[in-house]
């Protein structure tokens, strides 16, 4: 983890940039890790990957698993990289998982990390105290967050595929693996507003919005 | 003087009779004698006078009555001056009568002021004992409400401690048991992969048995078939060779007869024993061909037991899928069966979801309540404060209002106490009064009185100038008090009003806040961003581009692997057979040589064209958009009839909105306008019916729009 070469609670943007990029690589994985007890995660069951794709680590006080999918992995690597880069300059305002239907491409799902970046850090370069237990329990309790919310979202019956949407400021040049997309809205969608963690340097807020289940506007 | 008897003592009807001519002040009694009419019954005779003392006594008698005359001019005089200062003491009194009525009803006055004052301020303080009966009620009230959702708010607060606590022992629960669930799954999974890696080994190596043992049939019956002609022809040849061996045993027995040839007989001889030799070598290849061709049989009855046995394999293979499949929703049964023993209200399976999803919505709106609990909580706490600041004014007000009250009490018992010595003043007055009136016919004594009643009536006077002055005074400080009071009451009023439309407009402002809050967070859920300051990326090797080369791959690496077992196979046979499969096997190894690499090169090849694509496709993108003025977006769709389509989502860069997007359908060859809420516009509408529907010609449509739009930004 990047945030083991500086100083144990004192925060810099590139160790917060760290902490925050891999939360969402492991957040992303996260959301196949529980599909196979509760039986309705949302890749497992829509078998985009495989059940023996996925292998268990512990992370952040928690058993989670990391696909072996070799695509996944460089995926997710790539984009956790970029993510970092734009997080230490300041530039990504929000991420967004969104899950789509692999045949109609409706969005079903839209999983919002809203990033809220202290312009004195990136101005000034400027370090924050905070203690490294305290951010991985926040990390904790968003993880169990999203993991209990498969009881309330709707199944996703039909197989499905993730796509990651970075909002930028707009003076960002664009990267030749990345281009520029419409926002892939859901019309009138449920929204559950999850916890936040605060690195001092980056406050990460997540909202899940969904679209609305047959039987729940009946 | 000759001393004689006195006369007689005359009774007191007379003597006032006769005081009644004469003036007052004179203490002597002149007595004059006469002959009484009055008949004594005493004889008086030893009281006869002489002449001379009748004489001196007229000459006293006469002195006597020019000194009393004399006494009673003075008498008269000094009556006159008396009665004139009584007039004017008469006159004075009147007036200082007239100015103590004047007092008196100025005192009434007062009095009655002061009662109506004593009133007022009875009403403000009951008035504000009301105002703070009420706000003590108010306070209690509240304090009573406060408790009850201080009581709600422990209530809720232990209730959603509880369901937590609940939740996180079910959470607990859920991730040893799908811990356990895990550990026993990858238990059997680890075995399920061996039985699996072993039954896929030993069925790929039965296949590659199989296989082998066929193209060892398949070889071996094409041999059998070129050894059977090869026998066939040999058979021929043999009998051939019999024939003329028997020819040549018959001429050799001919030729024993004929000797001088005999050269020409061991030529053909030595022929006949190389053609002997050569047949009897074909022999021994017939017979190794026979041997092979048992062989052969016992192969092939060999591939028939071992496709047997791949058969049961298989159908076992199947049997344990099934088995597997079983017990996995065996063991699923039993974990929910164990979950639902231990979730209460849970009967049935089904149940589950239910509960969880009833737990969870407890959970939300056991937070949700919580959260408004907090909410009312603050609010109370927020009016409690002002309460209590109300209480706090009011109960300074009260006691301001007590010390009036005191302060007034007072000055009510001071203007009492004064009317009280006013009154006894009056009173004295009115006595003085009655005494000089009745003091008023004595001549004799009357001055002293009168001084004294000159000397007590100024004091009077003087006490009640004072008196009248002290009242003046404290009349205008209760005026004074009294206005003080009125601005307090006021500027009192007029900070509740203002501090009632503050937090009113607080309150507005909270609402307007919350409201905004609420907005922009649905926005925020919702996705929605400013254009000016944000842009939406993603990346371009998605998955699905990396899964489709991937499944390639996957589909040539398979074949590769089989090619590969082929191979295997096929170098085994050689090693068996030996000889007569060698060319084929390294025509074969040679061919599979190249297909590697030519696989090598085209994977570089593609690896390469998929960065150089990535790199040329987003130059061109922004080319494109900058020449022609619109981004394009391209996404792969499918129909619900399965029929799968390519649309373009055009957006021009002098949109002024992010909803100003066209929408276009590509579908074998053709582009059509796919109808949305910008293009169903009715100048949209009416340029695509023109330029599309009419004239056909999509470039025009969108270069008019450029221009207009341009026009458009550069006018605005």
């Amino acid at each position: 983890m990047a945030s083991k070469t500086v100083a144990k609670d004192i925060i810099t943007l590139r160790g917060s940039a760290a902490i925050v990029s891999e939360f969402f690589g492991y957040a992303a994985n996260r959301f196949g890790c529980w599909g196979f007890f509760f039986s309705v995660s949302i890749l497992y069951n829509r078998g985009v990957y495989p059940e023996e794709s996925f292998a268990k680590v512990k992370k952040y006080g928690l058993p989670m698993l990391l696909t072996h999918d070799e695509g996944v992995k460089s995926f997710i690597a790539n984009l956790t990289s970029q993510l970092s880069e734009w997080l230490e300059a300041g530039k990504l305002q929000r991420v967004v998982l969104v899950i789509m239907s692999k045949s109609s491409s409706e969005v079903l799902e839209r999983w919002n990390f809203s990033i809220q970046t202290d312009g004195e850090v990136v101005e000034k370069g400027v370090s924050r105290e905070k203690s490294d237990k305290e951010i991985m329990r926040e990390i904790q309790a968003i993880m169990r967050q999203i993991a209990s919310s498969i009881t309330y979202l709707p199944c996703l019956d039909e197989p499905c595929v993730f796509d990651v949407l970075a909002y930028t400021d707009k003076d960002v040049s664009v990267p030749f693996t990345w281009i520029e997309s419409d926002p892939k809205l859901i019309a009138n969608p449920q929204m559950v507003k999850l916890h936040s963690f605060d690195t001092k340097i980056h406050k990460v807020g997540t909202l899940v919005s969904y679209k609305n289940d047959e039987w729940d506007e009946e | 003087m000759i001393l004689r008897t006195p006369p007689p003592k005359r009774p007191r009807t007379e003597i006032k009779a006769a005081e009644e001519g004469y003036p007052v002040g004179s203490g002597r009694h002149l007595v004059i004698y006469e002959d009484s009419p009055v008949v004594h019954d005493q004889p008086s005779e030893h009281l006869l006078c002489t002449y001379q003392c009748r004489q001196m006594v007229k000459s006293e008698f006469f002195d006597a009555l020019s000194s009393a005359e004399k006494q009673a001019r003075d008498y008269q005089s000094k009556w006159e001056t008396l009665n004139d200062s009584f007039c004017k003491v008469e006159a004075e009194r009147n007036r200082f009568m007239e100015q103590f009525l004047y007092v008196e009803q100025e005192l009434a006055a007062a009095k009655g002021r002061e009662q109506a004052l004593q009133e007022q301020l009875l009403k403000e303080v009951n008035d504000s004992r009301e105002r703070f009966k009420k706000h003590i009620q108010s306070y209690k009230e509240v304090e009573i409400k406060l408790k009850d959702e201080v009581n709600l708010r422990k209530k809720a607060e232990s209730s959603a401690a509880s369901s937590e606590e609940k939740a996180n022992n079910l959470e607990g629960q859920l991730t040893r048991l799908s811990e356990s669930m895990k550990r026993e799954k990858h238990s059997f999974q680890v075995e399920l992969g061996q039985l699996k890696k072993d039954s896929k080994y030993s069925l790929s190596r039965k296949n590659a048995e199989l296989e082998k043992m066929e193209s060892i049939a398949i070889n071996a019956e094409k041999e059998l078939v070129l050894l059977n002609e090869n026998m066939e022809d040999l058979k021929k040849h043999l009998n051939e060779c019999l024939y003329q061996k028997g020819e040549a045993e018959k001429k050799l027995a001919t030729l024993t007869f004929q000797e001088p040839n005999s050269s020409d007989a061991s030529l053909l001889v030595k022929h006949l024993q190389e053609e002997l030799r050569n047949y009897e070598v074909e022999v021994q290849e017939a017979k190794k061909l026979k041997s092979s061709y048992e062989q052969i049989e016992l192969l092939r009855e060999k591939l028939l037991e071992e496709r047997s046995r791949r058969d049961r394999a298989e159908s076992e293979i199947s049997k344990l899928q099934e088995l597997q499949f079983s017990m996995n929703t065996l063991d699923e049964l039993s974990s929910w069966k164990t979950m639902m023993q231990n979730i209460p209200d849970v009967s049935s399976p089904d149940d589950v979801p239910a509960k969880f999803a009833s737990l969870q919505k407890e959970v939300l709106d056991s937070m949700m309540k919580l959260g408004e609990l907090n909410a009312r909580f603050k609010q109370m706490e927020v009016a409690l404060d002002g309460a209590q600041f109300s209480k706090q004014s009011a109960k300074a007000d009260a006691a301001l209002a007590r010390d009036k009250l005191k302060g007034m009490e007072e000055e009510v018992k001071q203007l009492q106490l004064m009317l009280s010595t006013i009154t006894d003043e009056r009173d004295r007055l009115k006595d003085l009064l009655e005494d000089s009136r009745s003091m008023k016919g004595d001549v004799g004594g009357s001055e002293i009185a009168d001084g004294k009643l000159l000397q007590e009536l100024q004091l009077s006077i003087a006490n009640k100038e004072c008196y009248i002055k002290e009242l003046e005074s404290t009349v205008q400080m209760k005026q004074e008090m009294n206005n003080r009071q009125q601005e307090e009451i006021t500027l009192l009023g007029e900070k509740l009003n203002d501090e009632a439309r503050r937090i009113r407009s607080l309150e507005r402002e909270s609402d307007r806040l919350r409201s905004e809050i609420s907005l922009l967070e649905s926005k925020l859920g919702h996705g929605d961003f400013s254009t000016e300051s944000t842009k939406v990326l993603r990346m371009v090797n998605t998955l699905a581009v990396d899964s489709e080369a991937k499944e390639t791959i996957e589909a040539l690496r398979s074949e590769l692997q089989k090619a590969k077992d082929k191979l295997k196979a096929v170098e085994e046979l050689n090693n068996q057979s030996g000889n007569t499969v060698k060319s084929v096997d390294s025509h074969i190894s040679e061919k599979l040589k190249q297909l590697k690499e030519q696989i090598a090169t085209l994977e570089k090849r593609e690896e390469r064209y998929k960065t150089v694509f990535a790199d040329r496709i987003s130059v061109f993108r922004r080319a494109c958009c900058e020449l022609f003025g619109y981004k394009i977006v391209m996404d792969e769709r499918q129909r619900p009839n399965g029929i799968p389509v390519t649309r373009f989502t055009l957006q021009s860069i002098y949109a002024q909105s992010d909803e100003e997007k066209l929408e276009f359908e590509y579908e074998s060859g053709n582009l059509s306008v796919v109808v949305n809420a910008y293009s169903s516009q009715p100048d949209i509408s009416q340029q695509v019916g023109i330029f599309i529907h009419k004239l056909n010609s999509i470039p025009a449509f969108t270069s008019n729009l450029t221009v207009e739009s341009f026009n458009r930004r550069t006018l605005s």
